[in-house]
């Protein structure tokens, strides 16, 4: 009976049209994104720089250090800032990120209210230099950026942290959406596998829809009892056209583009994975295949007729075809 | 991508049809035993002969021995005497010996051993001969016995075979007048195959008389006569004493022809007395010996024409596939989480060397202890390099006192650890430490569990040795396994694990 209950499961989530690890690496990581192409995603300077060519909105980057001796520049590059993120540009899980908020006589504060002097700052940044946050453990680079002040709207469905936006690309199409909120269990990260919850966002109106957090669907956030579902998020259109320009500025057919909404710039984007997970679908309650496969017809339909859609086409695209049932 | 799945598609398929292909030509047609535990008879058959040697006179003897062109190979074959030139010749069907010597007095003794087994190779010479003969002459009263014979014995029989089968038939039924005219009197066995040559050769019918021996030990025997007849295809063998047809599996011809087995110049009171033992042998050894003694050399280019010791290295080595296969199979149908591909199999590997029980918990507690040093080494914010030493450095000193310790403890098995699964140790602490960082220590337990899993059951399978036997002996099986792995590189379908993780779907 067990076997057979599997068997059910099966027939059933691939009538959904849910994604697999394996359809994912095979149908589409393998398939749409170039190996040669990864170090632009990951390595968030050059994420930046090609993003910064290509008139895409991106947290404005006050200077880069790559080695000991450009330590010297910090001060320049400081100079008159009260507050900026210094970060690793290899770093994975949100590692080394060191988040100044102001300043405090000849100190630093953090966000989190720790008072720090400059040669500690320095310290951290040679750290970084040495590798110690990046994944490999070889040689680094130090970003110096803007700090991004989330808007208004999430602090009342969020813990902590800096909720981000979660959008999967396909050759340009944006095709699911989700926004990640940090709770207290993922540390003010905004990572599903830390215990970030994930709530789906309807494509065509930036409505959010139900939550999942730890595999589970949920309504309300696990920290602060609010209901997650029903919010619009401002400014919906600029974040589709955000992410859908990411397949030109990176080249990588099938990301998941990380998006923040800053309370004076409006949407930025943080960064590019190429290997997006797949527990948006639970979020969404959607599957990702039946998306991905009306996609790829679609451009199957374009290259017959020989043309090729401008982003503001695709996202109209996807919008008309994966608008949401108002959620129940 | 079509094209691309048709080139997938046919590489899959030419790995897997060789692999089987070059499998079943090793089992069915170089007849390589399946399992080492076959085993098979081996025959030591002995020809002693006796004789008195005249003094003052050169001595010469012949004897056949086993022309070995049929369904028996020889190992070892020797010629014992003392002071005598031993040479063998051909002719036609038959082998012979010949021991001379210019002088010899009193009592000779010199023996014949042959060492062989059934052939391995089943490649069938084709049999030849001719199907036609005169009649031998004959005259008066015989004639007519014989032609009243013959009469009956046409109208009963239909084709060469069973005209034979009558023929002996009727010469055994000595209550017939005829028979018993043609006998004379003596119911040998000699006599009677004369009795049935002739009757034969009226008819036209060819027959050769050929002396076997019984392939039974520890039995007092002499060559046994049988008689065959060429049909045009296939040689027919017959009893001459009883028309059964078809030589059983025992026998083994020994020699073919009317001559006696030995001839003697030179000396008088000629015995042959033949004594026959058998023993088992590991099929594969048998195998090698018997490829040493034939020209085909079928196990040459395999690999037990390595040496000895790259042989056994070769045998661990060859079960690397098998082990990478079943975490492929744990990791993308069953969604296992293990720590990379390769270290679960090397763990694996680390097993054999530590044995699997204590190798669990010898891994469990030096991991252990080795994690809670990474993460005291983390607080002291140490690079790569200098806190991959320290690791390294602490696995060692922990195995020593481990080794130590159980020695005093009298448990042997500890001091096993070998130099090999100390840098797996190590590495495998880095690793879990990087997931531990990355992904969290609930994470990290389970990946941890994950490949000790895994590993278990890799070394499980690697350590069987009638699996490891088949791989070494028929390493075409790896193209078969290649061409599995091929076709799970295009698998799409979820991994058993993703049924549980997605099950939030199905609750609506």
């Amino acid at each position: 009976m067990f076997g057979f209950g599997l068997i059910k499961t099966w027939r059933e989530l691939s009538a959904k049209g849910i994604m697999g690890i394996n359809r994912r690496n095979a149908d589409y990581v393998l398939k749409y994104n170039k190996r040669n192409l990864y170090p632009i995603v990951d390595d968030k300077i050059l994420t930046k720089e090609r993003a910064i060519s290509a008139g895409i909105n991106v947290p404005e980057m006050y200077g880069v250090i790559s080695t000991e001796k450009e330590i010297e520049k910090l001060d320049s590059i400081l100079a008159g800032r009260t507050d900026f993120v210094i970060k690793p540009a290899m770093g994975a899980g949100g590692d080394g990120i060191l988040v100044i908020a102001d300043r405090f006589e000849d100190r630093y504060k953090t966000i989190s209210g720790k008072i720090i002097s400059h040669e500690e700052i320095e310290h951290q940044i040679s750290s970084i230099l040495t590798g110690l946050y990046s994944l490999g453990g070889s040689r680094d680079r130090a970003l110096i950026e803007y700090r991004v002040t989330p808007d208004p709207l999430f602090k009342s469905i969020s813990y902590e942290g800096v909720p981000d936006i979660r959008i999967i690309v396909l050759m340009g199409y944006p095709v699911m959406a989700m926004l990640r909120l940090p709770t207290r269990q993922s540390g003010g990260k905004a990572n599903l596998h830390q215990g970030a919850i994930g709530v789906g966002v309807d494509l065509a109106t930036g409505t959010t829809l139900q939550g999942t957090w730890l595999n589970n669907k949920i309504n309300k956030h696990p920290d602060t009892s609010t209901l997650v579902a029903g919010v619009q998020l401002p400014d919906w259109n600029g974040f589709m056209t955000l992410a859908a320009g990411c397949y030109e500025l990176c080249g990588l057919g099938y990301i998941g583009v990380d998006m923040v909404l800053d309370q004076d710039k409006g949407p930025l984007i943080l960064e590019l994975n190429a290997r997006p997970g797949l527990n948006i679908q639970i979020a969404n309650n959607a599957g990702l295949t039946l998306r991905t496969h009306a996609v790829e017809r679609h451009l199957a339909e374009l290259k017959s007729k020989g043309i090729s859609e401008s982003v503001e086409e695709r996202v109209r695209f996807t919008q008309n075809l994966f608008a949401s049932i108002p959620s129940q | 991508m079509r094209s691309l799945t048709l080139h997938l598609k046919i590489l899959i398929a030419l790995c897997v049809i060789i692999g089987v292909s070059v499998t079943a030509y090793q089992i069915f047609v170089l007849g390589i035993p399946v399992s080492e535990d076959e085993t098979d008879n081996l025959w030591n058959i002995d020809a002693k002969v006796e004789f008195q040697a005249n003094p003052r006179e050169p001595v010469k003897l012949h004897m056949f021995v086993p022309p070995l062109n049929q369904d028996y190979v020889s190992l070892n074959e020797s010629f014992i005497s003392n002071n005598y030139g031993v040479s063998v010749n051909h002719n036609e069907d038959n082998r012979r010996v010949t021991w001379s010597a210019r002088r010899a007095s009193g009592k000779q003794t010199l023996y014949y051993r042959l060492v062989m087994t059934k052939r391995y190779s089943g490649e069938q010479i084709k049999a030849k001969g001719s199907i036609y003969r005169e009649s031998l002459p004959i005259e008066g009263a015989e004639k007519i016995a014989a032609e009243a014979l013959l009469a009956p014995i046409r109208q009963h029989s239909a084709d060469v075979e069973t005209f034979i089968s009558e023929t002996i038939k009727r010469v055994n039924n000595t209550s017939d007048d005829n028979i018993r005219l043609l006998l004379g009197g003596d119911t040998s066995s000699e006599r009677k195959a004369a009795v049935i040559d002739l009757l034969l050769s009226i008819a036209h019918v060819p027959m050769q008389r050929l002396h076997t021996i019984r392939l039974e030990a520890d039995v007092q025997q002499s060559p046994e006569l049988w008689l065959r007849s060429f049909n045009g295809e296939k040689w027919l063998y017959f009893n001459p004493q009883s028309g059964e047809q078809g030589l059983p599996k025992d026998r083994m011809i020994w020699w073919f022809g009317d001559e006696p087995l030995v001839s003697l110049d030179g000396g008088s009171k000629v015995a042959v007395t033949f004594a026959l033992n058998n023993s088992e042998m590991n099929a594969i050894r048998l195998a090698k010996l018997s490829n040493e003694n034939t020209a085909e050399g079928f196990l040459d280019y395999s690999l037990y024409g390595l040496p000895l010791q790259t042989q056994q290295t070769y045998q661990i080595m060859i079960m690397i596939p098998l082990g990478v296969m079943v975490i492929l199979i744990l990791r993308n149908l069953g969604g296992l989480q293990t720590l990379g591909t390769f270290t679960p199999v090397l763990i694996a590997l680390a097993f054999r060397e530590t044995q699997l029980g204590f190798g669990i918990i010898l891994f469990t507690i030096i991991t252990t202890l080795g994690l809670s040093l990474r993460s005291y080494l983390e607080h002291l914010k140490l690079q790569m390099l200098p806190r991959l030493s320290v690791v390294l450095t602490f696995v060692v000193v922990l195995i020593a006192v481990i080794s130590l310790f159980s020695h005093k403890l009298g448990l042997e098995r500890g001091l096993s650890v070998a130099l090999f699964p100390m840098v797996i140790l190590t590495m495998t602490i880095e690793r879990l430490s990087i997931t531990w960082e990355e992904r969290g220590g609930n994470h990290a337990f389970k990946v941890a569990v994950g490949t000790l899993f895994a590993a278990a059951l890799s070394h499980y399978l690697m350590s069987i040795p009638e699996l490891a036997y088949f791989i070494f002996t028929f390493p075409a099986v790896l193209l078969i396994m290649v061409g599995f792995m091929l076709a799970m590189g295009r698998y799409r379908g979820y991994r058993l694990t993703e049924l549980f993780r997605f099950k939030a779907f199905l609750k609506d």
